[in-house]
């Protein structure tokens, strides 16, 4: 089933400067999406625009075959979202603002509330002013997961936190999918969680979506290509090859990221370069976004 | 025998836990390939034998921190493989293998952990006599420690 289904998405906040240009998008029940890219690239105004928060000026949103737009209460009703960037009201305290979650929401699990709270040690008539930036991140996690959503958007939701805040927000994330089999949405630049909770990553990259592939395709079909310098010419030998995805010139070698697995993209540079001492590789996530984030196409 | 990562976490159900699974997602090698090779690993050099139980899967991956179905995953693909055994509605556990099974695996274990060394000697332009002598004088010197 569909939960979410973005098409040619386009959204600009300055005339001819596009942060989302031409992206499709689309989930499907259970699956669990890292959406990664640089800083701008785009992946909280997807989110805003997936949760109905900000307008596409071209392109379709469905979450639920539902429009956010039209059927607002319909559709957020059955989405949880936590952001790096939430505001819960400053003067409440903890009890309150569960209060008014339970209130908005009919589908509110009062049993999960209390294990939360009991598991995060959260103190109920702490003003949220006092809290700290963990503290509050996990008051915002709880009122998204207490509704029991289908669908969960974490925008950037581990940001700022310590390590163990992070490792304690991911196992509750991780808990909600194996109790619930809750969809989840998440941007991180944190790649090491995106490895640990994404069943498929997708990166957005010049306004558009770079890279949409399941993780374990990532990591085994997908290799990075160390290319000697010599002879002239190598960087655009590679960049002319469809299966490269970018190419970044070091002091060392050329670093070509490949959409094939290190022997074929091996066997593919010794065919069209004539370069047989390439040193091919599959590479974990961080390197293949520094490589990809960082060159050119 | 229990295995699983020991996490000092309230909803903890195992009893007893022993660090024998130890994943590193950032390696670049896919976590449900690591939860294999690890399973497997163990079960060649004896720490797993038939009919020891595996941690459900929502345990074992709330422990590690990863996704269920990564977990549920590596399970699947070793049973596909006979190396686990499931039964209705009981723990999943390690099947009966023969000595043949158990020294297959083990050389299987031993390959996969050379190839690494293999490719290195290729790229040092290390002749194959030469590499299999430092193997043999490695063995030698790791047996009088």
């Amino acid at each position: 089933m569909g939960v979410l289904a973005l098409t040619n998405i386009h959204r600009s906040f300055e005339p001819g400067i596009p942060v989302l240009d031409g992206v499709d998008f689309s989930v499907e029940a259970g699956e669990v999406v890292g959406l990664l890219g640089r800083n701008g690239a785009g992946k909280t105004t997807l989110l805003h625009i997936a949760m109905g928060m900000l307008h596409q000026q071209r392109g379709t949103v469905e979450v639920f075959g539902l429009d956010p737009h039209r059927q607002p209460v319909e559709a957020k009703g059955r989405i949880g979202f936590v952001s790096e960037n939430q505001i819960l009201p400053a003067f409440l305290k903890v009890r309150e603002v569960i209060d008014l979650h339970r209130c908005l929401f009919p589908s509110w699990d009062d049993e999960m509330a209390a294990r939360l709270i009991d598991r995060f040690g959260l103190r109920p008539g702490a003003r949220i002013k006092t809290l700290s930036k963990g503290q509050a991140r996990q008051v915002a996690l709880l009122c998204a997961l207490c509704h029991r959503p289908e669908l969960l958007l974490l925008d950037e939701p581990a940001g700022g936190l310590d390590a163990l805040a992070r490792r304690e927000f991911l196992e509750t994330s991780i808990q909600a999918l194996s109790d619930s089999g809750t969809t989840i949405v998440f941007s991180s630049h944190y790649l090491s969680d995106v490895e640990r909770l994404a069943g498929r990553v997708v990166m957005l990259h010049d306004s558009k979506v770079l890279i949409d592939n399941s993780l374990d395709e990532l990591h085994e079909s997908f290799s990075i290509a160390l290319v000697p310098h010599r002879p002239q010419g190598t960087s655009d030998a590679l960049l002319a090859l469809p299966e490269c995805l970018g190419i970044r010139v070091r002091t060392d070698a050329v670093h070509a990221v490949f959409r094939l697995d290190p022997d074929e993209a091996r066997a593919l540079i010794t065919e069209k370069l004539g370069v047989t001492d390439a040193l091919c590789r599959t590479a974990g996530l961080e390197e293949m976004f520094i490589e990809v984030a960082g060159g050119e196409r | 025998m229990h295995i699983g990562y020991h996490w000092n976490h309230p909803t903890d159900t195992l009893e007893t836990s022993a660090m024998l699974i130890v994943v590193d997602p950032s390696s670049g090698v896919p976590v449900f390939r690591q939860v294999m090779d690890q399973v497997r690993f163990h079960i060649a050099s004896g720490l797993l034998k038939a009919g020891d139980e595996l941690p459900p899967t929502r345990s074992l991956s709330a422990e590690l921190g990863v996704n269920p179905m990564t977990v549920s995953k590596a399970y699947s693909l070793l049973e596909r493989d006979g190396v686990l055994e499931r039964r209705p509605g009981k723990p999943l556990v390690v099947a009966a293998l023969g000595p043949e099974e158990i020294d297959l695996e083990k050389l299987d274990q031993l390959r996969s952990h050379l190839s690494g060394a293999v490719r290195a000697a290729r790229q040092l332009g290390v002749k194959p006599g030469e590499a299999v002598k430092i193997f043999r004088q490695m063995l030698e010197d790791d047996k009088e420690d």
